[in-house]
């Protein structure tokens, strides 16, 4: 055995490992940020673990201390005042439990090292109010153990002991959507725990080049060197399927199917009686796992479940806030069409939508259909286009339920009545409300005259442009630019914001040409625009 | 007769301008961070010019909490002129700061630090600074504070959900915009949460809506009005509590780089504290 093997951790040794930690958690923040659920979403617990473990690390670059307690001191320092974020607290606690483990040690032997690892992790117990298990905490636990276990086997070395605590890191942080709910729900791993791992590699990846560098050895590696970057990648690779069913059968053995399960995915829960087992695992293949559980008896409540896209799912908001029954027991219905203002309806929280409008009216029949499928027992109906209010009526009659028809002329109306729908108020108290908003907007509809004709003194031929204000022909001429400015010029009083919603035929120029035009002549204005997708009117815009 | 215990918070409260002089309060900077620059809020920058940078900025800002060293050394310097000191600050659920000063009160030997998790945020903490400040004793100071707490309240009007948004503390769908369309949200603070009130398409919409829920949430012993660079809808909100409520004392502040990064600019406050 060469002297370098039985090394310990000096000073120097231990600056090393920090920098080398430092440089890996440096490449890989990012991707603790994008694991952040937990305790707010918010996507930096690795820039601030970063930020903390820089403060730490900053004073050691200028040390030459040969003692290892002196190097431990300066960082648990310089964390403590640098410290950000919850994890770089608990980060910061780690590294003072740490120090007072190694106090007075110029050098530290396998066995002092992993019992100052262990120390670290309590110290982090003991600062924190309420200690949750599935977080950085329950990792630095499981490093430190993993490191006193391999510490106590004969012919420990401090780089086997520092490959057992980022092992024990990385095994744990696999272990934690089992803990937490929230990342369960999430699909993912906490991302303290992430980057605490990140930094056991960070140090480890140091010693073991060092170690190569010197020549004295071929160290037994770990069973996943440098174990981060299949980690890291994980999350390209998809979160696996959530597989969950139980089995039928008898004498069946709960301990041989876990075992067998286990080496199939993580996240395994395999729980009950010989005659009925409930399984659970996150696994990347789904399909061996029914297989073979498949051999035990008969599977029941099969249920898998894409974590990616569960994943997706929540980074595409559609939570349950939008699906929660409404405590006023209040539906929405509203006639539109066009895939875009569809699409607006329904974010703002209408139930069903009736494809329809100007020159295609839905008949009383599919009005009906949408609000008897809506589950509550009062609805309020949205037209919106003045050809459809009267089939909207018919409604009435024909119907438990109880229906408020609120008479919206044109969509920029309906889009002011539902953004005033207030899930708490009662239906009377909505409907009037909305009335007063729809009310409050103006519609400026622009399209082709489709025949020559003669209307409030205005001479249009066919195929001219003309602007509908609140359906009243009002402007005419060659070019949509030039209608809308008519037609904006013909309103009275204050205005704050227009909305434009762009139909199917606009051309991207024929839009901006009408967005500038209109900007520069009002330039106290809010200009919004948004694809409405509608057929036959170029644009719409809601004037308010 | 001057206090035996000192006033701390940190900057996330939002004093009004003259305030830490008045009320003789130590604020505690958080810090913002644009890219790998970093700014304690209200010493290295200031609202101004915090706007000006969100606005030309690509990348959104992130804050942190100060670190527990940081809160020691006040509590370290406090000690030499007080007995103890109240410490109040902004609530757990939104940061880490009340634990970083909790952490950071255990290494100061000899001084008794009351850490407040005031649930809150901005300026119902400011109030909750002056009932501090305004106390005989530290135990008396602690009661007064955390007896208030359960009335705070912070009805925001922000001028767009992205930054609340790309912050992780709101999504769309629970400030009931779940849609393309760009609603203005009125949030409120309250209990720990934020809860969606209202949802509008114009500012002018708003201010009366604000004022509408706030009579309906009387009666109240402190109020106030924030904003991030909207001065003069600030005024218009202030104005209309006035002219309701000639007793109150309405005082006007700004809102702060921290809250700021979450609010975006033009948001708008009307903050207050129920009896």
């Amino acid at each position: 055995m060469s002297p370098e093997l039985n090394q310990g951790v000096d000073g120097p040794l231990f600056k090393r490992a920090l920098l080398g930690s430092l440089s890996w958690l440096s490449a890989n923040h990012e991707e603790v940020n994008r694991l952040n659920v937990f305790p707010v979403p918010d996507g930096d617990t690795g820039t601030n673990m970063l930020l903390t473990l820089q403060s730490a690390v900053e004073d050691i670059k200028e040390s030459d201390a040969a003692e290892v307690s002196k190097i431990a001191k300066l960082a648990s320092h310089g964390s403590l005042m640098g410290a950000r974020g919850n994890s770089g607290v608990i980060l910061s606690q780690i590294f003072r439990g740490f120090a007072r483990a190694v106090e007075g040690k110029s050098s530290l032997t396998p066995a002092e090292l992993a019992a100052a690892f262990e120390e670290a992790a309590n110290a982090a117990y003991r600062a924190v109010n309420k200690p949750t298990e599935g977080t950085i905490l329950t990792v630095a636990r499981e490093a430190g153990r993993a490191a006193a276990a391999a510490a106590a086997t004969p012919g420990a070395t401090v780089p086997r002991v520092i490959a057992a605590a980022a092992d024990g890191a990385r095994a744990a942080v696999l272990k934690t959507p089992s803990q937490l709910q929230i990342l369960r729900d999430a699909g993912v791993v906490d991302a303290g725990g992430f980057g605490l791992q990140v930094i056991l590699e960070g140090m480890l990846k140091t010693i073991e080049e060092s170690e190569s560098l010197n020549g004295a050895l071929a160290m037994s590696r770990p069973q996943t060197p440098v174990a981060s970057q299949m980690a890291v990648a994980l999350p390209e690779e998809g979160w696996g399927y959530c597989t969950e069913f139980l089995i039928e059968g008898s004498d069946l053995d709960l301990d041989v199917i876990k075992n067998q399960i286990e080496a199939l995915g993580n996240s395994v829960l395999v729980v009950g009686e010989p005659e009925l087992v409930k399984v659970h695992v996150h696994t990347d293949d789904p399909t061996r796992v029914i297989t073979l559980a498949g051999r035990h008896g008969k599977l029941l409540k099969l249920n898998v479940g894409d974590m990616s896209t569960q994943h997706r799912r929540i980074l595409e908001d559609e939570g349950q806030a939008a699906r929660a029954p409404r405590p006023n027991g209040v539906g929405l219905v509203a006639v539109v069409a066009g895939r875009g203002l569809v699409e607006i309806f329904r974010g703002l929280g209408v139930d069903a939508i009736v494809e329809g409008g100007q020159t295609m009216n839905p008949s009383t029949q599919d009005m009906l259909t949408a609000i008897e499928s809506v589950p509550y027992d009062e609805v309020i109906l949205l037209p919106n286009n003045k050809n459809v209010i009267l089939a909207a009526k018919q409604v009435l009659g024909l119907t438990k339920k109880k229906v408020h028809v609120l008479e919206t002329h044109s969509v920029p109306q309906g889009v002011a009545a539902v953004v005033a729908f207030r899930a708490e108020r009662p239906g009377a108290e909505n409907l009037a409300a909305m009335k007063v908003e729809a009310d409050r907007v103006h519609t400026i509809d622009v399209t082709h005259a489709v025949r020559d004709s003669r209307s409030n003194g205005l001479k249009v031929k066919k195929g001219d442009v003309i602007g509908l204000i609140n359906d009243k022909l009002e402007a005419a001429g060659s070019d949509y630019a030039e209608v809308v400015n008519k037609a904006l010029g013909k309103l009275d009083g204050t205005f704050e914001l227009i909305t434009v919603y762009r139909g199917k035929d606009a051309t991207d120029d024929e839009l901006a040409q009408l967005e500038s035009e209109i900007r520069s002549r009002y330039p106290g204005l809010e200009v919004e625009v948004q694809q409405g997708g509608q057929q036959h009117y170029p644009f719409i815009l809601s004037v308010e | 007769m001057k206090r035996t215990f000192a006033v701390v918070t940190d900057s996330t409260a939002d004093l009004p301008d003259d305030w830490r002089e008045r009320y003789d309060i130590e604020v505690v900077p958080l810090k913002v961070l644009f890219g790998e620059e970093t700014f304690r809020d209200g010493v290295d920058i200031n609202n101004r010019e915090f706007f000006e940078r969100l606005a030309t900025s690509t990348k959104l800002p992130t804050t942190s909490a100060p670190s527990p060293g940081e809160f020691a050394e006040v509590y370290e310097r406090l000690a030499k002129d007080y007995d103890g000191c109240i410490s109040i600050h902004i609530g757990a659920q939104l940061s880490a700061t009340a634990e970083s000063a909790r952490v950071g009160a255990q290494s100061v030997e000899g001084f008794k630090v009351a850490v407040i998790d005031s649930e809150t945020v901005t300026m119902p903490m400011a109030f909750l600074c002056k009932v501090a400040a305004e106390s005989a004793s530290l135990d008396q100071a602690t009661a007064a504070v955390k007896q208030r707490i359960p009335g705070c309240r912070v009805l925001a009007l922000l001028d767009t959900l992205r930054y609340i948004e790309m912050g992780g503390r709101v999504s769309r769908a629970q400030a009931m915009i779940g849609t393309m369309l760009d609603l203005k949200p009125l949030l409120l603070v309250k209990d720990r949460e934020i809860k969606p009130v209202d949802r509008v398409r114009t500012r002018s919409r708003a201010i009366p809506r604000m004022l509408e829920f706030f009579e309906s949430d009387l009666p109240v012993e402190y109020v106030g009005v924030m904003h991030a660079q909207a001065p003069e809808d600030a005024d218009r909100v202030a104005a209309g509590l006035r002219e309701r409520h000639p007793d109150l004392e309405v005082p006007i502040s700004q809102i702060g780089c921290v809250l700021g990064t979450h609010t975006g600019p033009k948001a708008l406050g009307l903050v207050y504290i129920k009896k």
